[in-house]
């Protein structure tokens, strides 16, 4: 056999994988719309049973039974709560979250008008995180328990234990305030600035497709704070997993004899040790992607960023309950789509998790 | 977790150790705030507002000229008590239902494991910020919900422990000498199956610590106008120029948080050694 040994682990036939990948991906689709219909009835529960009566913030103060009865009845709060419970069903099965008490639009286009603005903050963000998780991750795994192993703990632990909004505070007193070399906490665009033409919904790219620079720029300005305090959320517990997925690895039977065979470091470290080390980094980068949810509430109302983590929090402040409501089922639906895609991303790249 | 302080600190490294250390310093900070702050932190006007830290008030004034230390001070208790009491609920329910789910099985286990997966299906600070919102603001709600939110985690880590010992060795000679499974469950079971759970739930608090401080912050925290350190870093919100009235309170949250972090990394790391 001496002679005939690959640096490559043999790759599982195509066919084969992609049969198998299906077959779960129904059972996973069964499993998810259960779990989509618990977090409904969850959330209905909650805002039905548990939070006060909605119609005393609805009607004027004094109003007598009879508006009161109107506004019951044309919210469909007037039947008993399976009834209610029903009409909900049969209005989120058409895309209706009901309509917001805040702002009287359905909170689905609320949440679709502003979801362009929170995109423009988590997709680079994301992308800035992940890169800089793994990276840091892997560099602390090979660089174990020397100097910069200890430095890149430290810094993980301290983004890790830091709440967004007020690193968001501090980062607009520093760089806003006192040196005034970033803009404040306008938005998206300074004030008489008007966005550019929408095509994909980000402004920096927008003026850019528009040949717009001038406004890109000043839309860039305003991005940097809020991305780097999401950034700042997301790379820390990716840098955790990388780092002892790949410590795990480099400790590990393969890649001693790997090594022993005598395959070149650095092919042992990328063909062996990263494939496997870097397989729960899959999980992170979804958790990162939740994080840029709740990162959305806590940093867009610092940026005065009007995305649907704003819109959240408005909606808790004025007990708009529609418009959490539906913030939160969106939220939750993404989640558990995200996590099944997550179960299959694991189950193309390690027949072992397919049981 | 060994009995005396001593051993603990010669076998854990330096992360617990510092953690720890941490731990204390907040412990006495919270008990010093109870009993003495340097001005009432509950009186605006104790000096001039927005007066930068000096050497009358050692964090500055805020807007209503309230003393920013003996804020922070007096909210130290607040968080602290809020975190621990939030980890220690959720970890003896979550405790209990886990132990319960993974020795008997069948539609019990069946039932949890669905709601387990309901919510946590939710993103936590999401659901939580719903909860208190429909609950109504004060110290239990928030308790109650943020045990509520953490609850799944330690579910699943001691439905898992105990699930894998249930047949050893160990239990059915427990069982054969007489015991009910309630009893060896109790006794042997849960016991055996803790250690995990307890980096687990270090690492939980400094998490706990956060999601806290960010209801306070996002105005579905505690009762309005008591000191807690999140609500402290809203009211600076509008006041960029005068960067302490958030600054030291979220100095707090940080050191908190990271203390938890220490400790149940060194535990993770003892025990990997």
């Amino acid at each position: 056999m001496v002679g005939t040994v690959t640096a490559r682990p043999t790759a599982e036939p195509a066919a084969a994988r992609l049969a198998a990948v299906a077959l779960l991906a129904g059972r996973k689709l069964g499993g998810a719309l259960l779990v989509i219909w618990g977090v409904v009835t969850f959330t209905f529960l909650v805002v039905r049973v548990v939070a006060p009566d909605p119609i005393g913030l609805l009607v004027p103060p004094g109003a007598g039974t009879e508006v009161r009865d109107a506004v019951r009845t044309e919210l469909g709060l007037d039947g008993s709560i399976v009834s209610q419970y029903g009409i909900y069903l049969g209005h989120l099965a058409r895309g209706d979250l009901g309509t917001s008490f805040g702002t009287n639009q359905p909170v689905s286009d609320d949440l679709l008008d502003r979801f362009p603005a929170t995109l423009e903050l988590a997709v680079p963000a994301l992308i800035i995180g992940v890169a800089l998780g793994t990276g840091l991750g892997i560099v602390a795994a090979l660089r174990r328990g020397r100097l910069a192993d200890h430095a890149i703990r430290v810094v993980t632990v301290a983004a890790l234990a830091m709440p967004p909004f007020w690193l968001g505070l501090m980062l607009l007193s520093l760089f806003f305030v006192s040196l005034g070399i970033l803009p404040g906490p306008i938005g998206r665009l300074p004030a008489g600035v008007d966005p550019p033409p929408t095509m994909t919904g980000s402004y920096v790219l927008d003026a850019l497709l528009a040949g717009d620079t001038q406004t890109a720029g000043l839309a860039a300005a305003q991005l940097v704070l809020p991305v780097a305090v999401l950034a700042c959320g997301i790379f820390a517990p990716i840098t955790r997993v990388a780092r002892s997925g790949m410590v795990e690895a480099l400790r590990s039977d393969y890649v001693r004899t790997a090594t022993a065979y005598g395959f070149p470091h650095r092919r042992v470290l990328t063909a062996h040790a990263l494939r496997n080390a870097l397989l729960p980094v899959i999980t992170m980068i979804a958790n990162g992607v939740a994080f840029a949810f709740t990162g959305a509430v806590l940093v867009e109302g610092v940026f005065g960023w009007p995305g649907i983590g704003q819109y959240a929090l408005v909606a808790v402040q004025q007990s708009d309950f529609p418009a959490l409501q539906g913030f939160v089922l969106y939220a939750a639906v993404v989640y558990v789509v995200l996590y099944a895609l997550v179960d299959l991303a694991y189950a193309a790249a390690d027949p072992r998790t397919r049981s | 977790m060994s009995a005396a302080p001593g051993r603990w600190w010669r076998h854990h490294p330096m992360s617990a150790r510092l953690g720890a250390a941490l731990m204390l310093l907040l412990l006495v900070a919270a008990l010093v705030g109870r009993l003495w702050t340097p001005y009432d932190p509950n009186t605006p006007g104790v000096g001039d507002p927005f007066l930068a830290p000096g050497a009358r008030h050692w964090f500055g004034t805020d807007q209503a000229g309230a003393d920013v230390f003996s804020m922070t001070l007096a909210a130290t208790a607040t968080d602290v008590w809020l975190t621990v009491v939030a980890v220690a609920l959720a970890f003896a329910i979550g405790g209990v239902l886990g132990a319960v789910a993974g020795y008997w099985g069948g539609w019990t286990d069946w039932l949890i494991m669905r709601v387990t997966e309901v919510l946590q299906s939710f993103p936590a600070l999401l659901l939580a910020m719903l909860l208190v919102a429909a609950l109504g603001n004060g110290l239990v709600n928030v308790i109650v919900v943020v045990a509520f939110v953490g609850l799944p985690g330690y579910l699943r880590l001691i439905r898992a422990e105990v699930k894998a010992r249930r047949g050893w060795e160990f239990a059915d000679a427990a069982i054969l000498a007489g015991n009910s499974g309630a009893g060896v469950l109790a006794r042997h079971l849960v016991p055996n199956s803790l250690t995990p759970l307890v980096s687990y739930a270090a690492v939980n608090a400094a998490w706990v610590a956060i999601v806290v401080s960010s209801l306070g912050f996002i105005g579905v925290g505690i009762e309005p106008g008591s000191p807690e350190w999140g609500s402290m870093i809203a009211g600076g919100r509008d006041f960029p120029d005068e960067y302490w009235i958030s600054l030291f309170p979220g100095l707090g949250i940080l050191l908190l948080s990271t203390a938890f972090y220490l400790v149940g990394d060194g535990i993770v790391d003892r025990d990997e050694r």
